[in-house]
């Protein structure tokens, strides 16, 4: 065990690594420089700001400095906004984006698993007819829509939520369910595909004919097995939660981090963008990490050697 | 047992018939005719497959349908609805009273006529609230101004406008659809049917060129890394294992970011970034094709690694390639449509399903059929090669062969 977690920890430290580089050389390979506007500024301007913010320095100093910054959590001043951290940003940014993301990805386990069962445990019932409907539809639908359609029907004509910001429970399920409508579609479709396929398993009609009561079954045999890949998804859906969250959160105007990152996008502010981009992919390969460690715990099939 | 002449009386010709009960009857199929009969039984992927097939139709020729131009502007005629409450004034001739409290003549087929211009002056339109307009000699008054003194009033309107037409107030009849811009106009006057199938040429186009580009990465980065194995095989996929945990969307927004946006660059970076799961399925191909007696005999004939890798391994991974390409197309759409939305699509005017939404949630409120076409046409187009990918995974699945 411990042998595998100083591996994974190994393999994460060198993605963390290559997830910096390359986004530090990608951002600058950018033609022009970030202070190159459309009037041109006098040499002498650039010649201060490039001093000011290290940008004459040679790139590999640059480079080391920037991998320092990143260690101690130091990712240099916004070019655009004067007197503005990066961190400071991520720090205001970061919990509404956190709590909304959060509750997205809480309600897409708690909901999508049990009706996932349940319509699998009902095959070809009504419910389950409703549920394949509804999950094949919501991978269909893009979230800006899901967003847009809830904000125009519930908020506009109906005029029961408010339609931007975050106060008050109200304000909270408008986002959430736009962030959480795909994840929570697939999930549903992945966890009643995997208990249908375990339930037709040989030992599942071996621990039938032995008279385990049904409900020991379901819950301590099938539901066991078939939720490894739900596990497995549990990555990936973070990292959807969290891209979603750039719209969900420029939709309702919600100060969030992805708010930034849209922002920085349009205003070309290079320090913002590789900073919130390296805090996204840190954030998301830790998560990962611990899925990883966790599926390893539920599944005792897999070794840790490995 | 005593030795038994045999006549040659006794050596009889076998007929033909009964050597033919050993042949097979069923015509054998090749793999790829199991696999299309296979997905015709499959009801739903048909569908999908016609649905993706009049898509792409829409797309070539949907210019037809209407006689606009994608990018000719008539601002006089911006955000008409495709569905107009009309009321009547003469035999013949309709108006509908637009949101903005504007007046245009309708015909009864459900043609647009004109924007009428009001004969009253700027100041009585200020001060009454209303606009006077003549109709063939009819005298037609618009009168808006119910929300103005319902709010001086604090309560709420119970109507927006009122019309008069020679004094007498007219109720709408019925609603026509608007027979000059089918699927109504957007803020700037332009038909949205012909913007949507404009879009549909763009949005297929990124999603089509994208799915090429990471096929020809993946494919040559998987079969590079299976054939050759050992550390090369080693080293890649380590490469590939650091890529997958990175959430990639941030990789195509950076790379569209230093690339500046626009139609090929989108193509670049989606097809970019997004090849490693297609490396993943062709290495895994090629690892067991490549142990197979074909290629030894290729390799024994002196074929080059080049042309075992492109003439002999991918040909038979195709089927997995296929169903992943068929899986790769709608998540490509639906990237572009994301990146369009975060302000990284096609520049103006040319227009993608993605900008065409993202340019439509502006006036949602007021107009909230500019965002409905370009969502239906992404949801209809994503669900059809879901459910097209589907029918494909399982028709080309040989442990599902019978």
């Amino acid at each position: 065990m411990g042998n595998y977690l100083v591996k994974r920890l190994f393999s994460m430290l060198i993605t963390l690594w290559f997830v910096i580089t390359i986004t530090f050389f990608l951002m600058h390979s950018i033609p022009g420089g970030p202070f190159t506007r459309e009037k041109e500024l006098p040499p002498q301007v650039i010649e201060a700001l490039n001093e000011k913010y290290h940008l004459d320095d040679p790139l590999y100093k640059q480079y080391f400095d920037y991998l320092k910054g990143v260690v101690t959590f130091d990712l240099g001043p916004s070019f655009v906004m004067t007197g503005v951290e990066v961190t400071e940003l991520i720090r205001k940014g970061f919990p509404y984006s956190a709590r909304m993301g959060g509750l997205a990805a809480l309600i897409v386990l708690i909901l999508g698993i049990p009706i996932g069962i349940i319509s699998a445990l009902k095959q070809n019932s009504i419910i389950d007819y409703i549920v394949t409907i509804i999950a094949t539809i919501g991978v269909a639908v893009p979230g800006f829509v899901v967003a847009t359609v809830y904000i125009y029907i519930f908020s506009s004509k109906l005029s029961l939520v408010p339609s931007f910001g975050l106060d008050g429970w109200k304000s909270y399920i408008g986002p959430v369910l736009a962030l959480s409508f795909f994840s929570l579609a697939f999930v549903m479709r992945l966890m009643r595909s995997s208990m249908l396929e375990v339930l037709g398993a040989d030992y599942i009609r071996t621990a039938r004919a032995k008279g385990i009561p049904e409900p020991i079954v379901i819950f301590k045999h099938a539901l066991k097995n078939a939720i490894i890949p739900i596990i497995t998804y549990i990555g990936p859906m973070i990292a959807a939660i969290l891209t979603g969250s750039f719209v969900i959160e420029k939709i309702f105007a919600i100060p969030g981090m992805g708010k930034y990152f849209v922002e920085s996008v349009g205003n070309r502010d290079y320090t913002v963008l590789m900073g919130t981009t390296v805090f996204y992919a840190a954030l998301v390969i830790v998560a990962i990490l611990t899925v990883d460690v966790a599926y390893t715990l539920v599944d005792p099939r897999i070794k840790f050697g490995d | 047992m005593d030795n038994k002449k045999i006549s040659p009386e006794l050596w009889e010709k076998v007929e033909t018939e009964a050597s033919q009960t050993e042949k097979i009857t069923r015509k054998s199929l090749t793999y790829w005719q199991d696999a299309w009969r296979r997905l015709k039984k499959n009801k739903l992927a048909m569908f999908g497959l016609a649905v993706v097939i009049l898509i792409v139709l829409f797309a070539m020729f949907g210019q037809h349908l209407t006689d606009w131009d994608y990018s000719s502007q008539t601002l006089k005629n911006a955000n008409l609805p495709p569905k107009m409450d009309v009321y009547p004034v003469t035999e013949d001739k309709n108006v509908f009273v637009h949101r903005e409290y504007t007046l245009f003549l309708v015909s009864d087929k459900g043609e647009i006529i004109e924007r009428l211009e009001p004969t009253n002056g700027t100041l009585d339109i200020m001060q009454n609230k209303r606009r006077v307009y003549e109709v063939d000699g009819n005298e037609v008054v618009l009168d808006f101004s119910f929300i103005a003194a319902a709010r001086l009033k604090d309560e709420v309107a119970e109507k927006s406008f009122e019309l008069k037409v020679n004094d007498e107030l007219v109720e709408t009849t019925e609603s026509t659809w608007n027979m000059t811009y089918l699927l109504g106009t957007d803020d700037l006057g332009r038909d949205l049917l012909a913007r949507v199938r404009y879009g549909a040429t763009i949005s297929l186009q990124i999603a089509l060129v994208a799915t090429l580009v990471q096929f020809f990465v993946g494919v040559f980065y998987g079969a590079i890394s299976g054939y050759a194995g050992g550390t090369v095989d080693n080293v890649m996929m380590r490469l590939v294992d650091i890529i997958s945990t990175i959430p990639l969307l941030l990789y195509v927004i950076l790379l569209m970011v230093v690339l500046g946006s626009g139609l090929s660059t989108i193509m670049l970076a989606l097809g970019l970034v997004y090849w490693v799961r297609m490396a993943r399925i062709v290495r895994g191909e090629v690892l067991s094709l490549k142990e197979q007696e074909f290629v030894m005999a290729a390799k024994t004939l002196g074929a080059s690694t080049w042309r075992i890798i492109s003439r002999h391994l991918v040909p038979n991974a195709l089927g997995p390639i296929i169903v992943s390409l068929a899986m790769m197309i709608p998540s490509a759409i639906f990237t572009e449509a994301f990146l369009s939305f975060i302000g990284l699509g096609v520049p103006a005017p040319m227009a993608s399903w993605g900008t065409l939404a993202n340019d439509a949630v502006k006036a949602l409120r007021s107009y909230p059929h500019q965002l409905m076409w370009p969502s239906l046409a992404i949801s209809m187009t994503v669900l059809s090669f879901n459910f097209f990918g589907d029918g494909l995974r399982n028709a080309l699945d040989p442990k599902l062969r019978r």
